[in-house]
């Protein structure tokens, strides 16, 4: 298993996580930045950094978010493992559970 | 010549006596239940998930992998291994493991160290291990510095590293873990960096292959206390231009678009990087099997030791000679052959004494 980028990201995206991951294994979408649970390493890195909180273990995802718990896995399916998320680029398209999700913490 | 200094028996193929697993493995059947306790961010998550990825692909029982390690962060490997393991006394991991491959050829014994435990407080096994050639799987992780103990300079660490034990700068000369290797006699020596799953697994797969002591330097970032120590190696914009891969049978060349390579200088024989356009012809071809260890040196030499810049990584060295563990058996075979089984009892009981004068 993985950590996963729960709802406090969609719309924020500070990235402060994809400077401080050490395999390159978060990956951009349009709303929110997504884990490739294939190419974590499990080190926590991303998780004290996150300045609102989205990173989570996946056991640990808190009930109200419960859909975030598979959300970074299935967005994945389709790309398989690219070999890191620099040469990838942004996602094309959220996960559904993210794109149906109301506006988030927009900047303004 | 009697029975016992005939040609050495050739080793049996690697892992062979090793039982195979009963089921299809995964990744996940090398987990342990233990919580893994590195700091967040830590290079070693890196390689723990990438020999836990790669061992289903060797297809052993895991109860007859074994991982034994010394002192330091690296060392805490073998709890999280869902393997047999021992974390066992600073730097003596290769004795141990030593002991333990030469008496159970059907296991797979694997070392993890750091450049501490191997290089300074068990310098001594570390060349000895390699010099006898003993069926282990060597992986020292180096990190360029003391972080179990929070941050004090290493065998590793480069002149003048300013530390919490060296506040005016190191005054050692840091050792190149590989050119150790080749002058220690190693018959397979790489190296390989923590965030390059695809590389360092592939280093691993040959590794583990080869009949004897094989070290597998591993570049490991210690986020903490040596943060960024081999970044250049790592960042997509300096990477083309700072790291040869060496493939055995190719040309080394490196750069974008492979715009540089290295050549030998006739008149030294000292290897150079140079522009490939023009050279294609001197540009020198990867051997791992050569011989002799000459170029596989020269090669471990050629990084600047300060900015990186040219650290081949991949496969230095790979070559066959006799190994220990299968030379051991095949002496103790022939000496029950001649000598009969022997009895522990009968020697201990026995009147083969001496008395001590004094």
């Amino acid at each position: 298993m993985a950590y996963v980028i729960a709802q406090p990201c969609i719309d924020v995206k500070d990235r402060a996580c994809i400077d401080e991951c050490p395999v390159d294994c978060i990956y951009e979408g349009p709303r929110k930045l997504y884990i490739h649970p294939d190419e974590c390493v499990d080190c926590g890195a991303c998780e004290p950094v996150c300045p609102v909180e989205a990173v989570f273990y996946d056991e640990d995802v808190p009930a109200e978010w419960s859909g975030y718990r598979t959300a970074d896995a299935e967005i994945f399916e389709l790309l398989g493992s690219s070999g890191g998320a620099a040469g990838t680029g942004p996602l094309e398209t959220d996960h559904p559970v993210v794109a149906a999700s109301p506006a988030g913490q927009l900047q303004t | 010549m009697t029975d016992t200094q005939t040609a050495p028996t050739p080793a049996p193929a690697p892992l062979s006596l090793v039982p195979a697993a009963q089921a299809r493995q995964s990744a996940k059947d090398f987990k342990s239940d233990q919580e893994v306790r590195w700091c967040p961010g830590c290079g070693d998550y890196a390689v723990l998930a990438a020999v836990q990825g790669f061992m289903p692909t060797l297809g052993l029982a895991r109860e007859n992998i074994v991982f034994v390690s010394g002192i330091g962060c690296s060392s805490r490997f073998p709890y999280y291994m869902n393997t047999y393991g021992m974390h066992s006394i600073h730097g003596r991991a290769p004795a141990i493991a030593t002991g333990l491959a030469t008496s159970r050829q059907d296991l797979s014994v694997w070392v993890v160290t750091g450049d501490g435990d191997a290089l300074s407080i068990g310098g001594n096994h570390l060349i000895h291990a390699l010099r006898r050639n003993v069926n282990l799987k060597i992986l020292l992780f180096n990190n360029r510095i003391y972080g179990l103990t929070k941050g004090q300079y290493s065998p590793t660490s480069e002149t003048g590293k300013l530390t919490k034990s060296s506040p005016m700068g190191s005054l050692e000369a840091p050792f190149n873990p590989v050119s150790l290797a080749l002058g220690a006699e190693a018959s397979f020596v790489a190296r390989t960096v923590d965030s390059d799953r695809k590389h360092l697994t592939d280093v691993l797969q040959q590794a583990a292959l080869h009949p004897g002591t094989a070290l597998v330097e591993i570049y490991q970032n210690c986020n903490i206390f040596n943060d960024g120590a081999f970044e250049v190696l790592k960042d997509r914009d300096q990477a083309a231009e700072a790291v040869i891969r060496l493939e055995h049978g190719q040309p080394i060349r490196f750069g974008t678009d492979h715009h540089k390579g290295v050549v030998r200088d006739p008149a030294t024989g000292d290897l150079h990087v140079v522009e490939a356009a023009g050279n294609e012809d001197r540009i020198l071809t990867h051997d791992a099997h050569a011989t002799h260890p000459t170029t596989a040196f020269a090669l471990s030499r050629l990084a600047d030791p300060d900015t990186l810049h040219h650290t081949p990584i991949g496969v230095f060295r790979s070559i066959q000679r006799p190994v220990y563990d299968t030379q051991m058996t095949h002496q103790l075979d022939t000496a029950t052959q001649q000598h009969g089984p022997g009895d522990l009892t009968t020697l201990l009981t026995g009147n083969d004494t001496w008395t001590v004068a004094g």
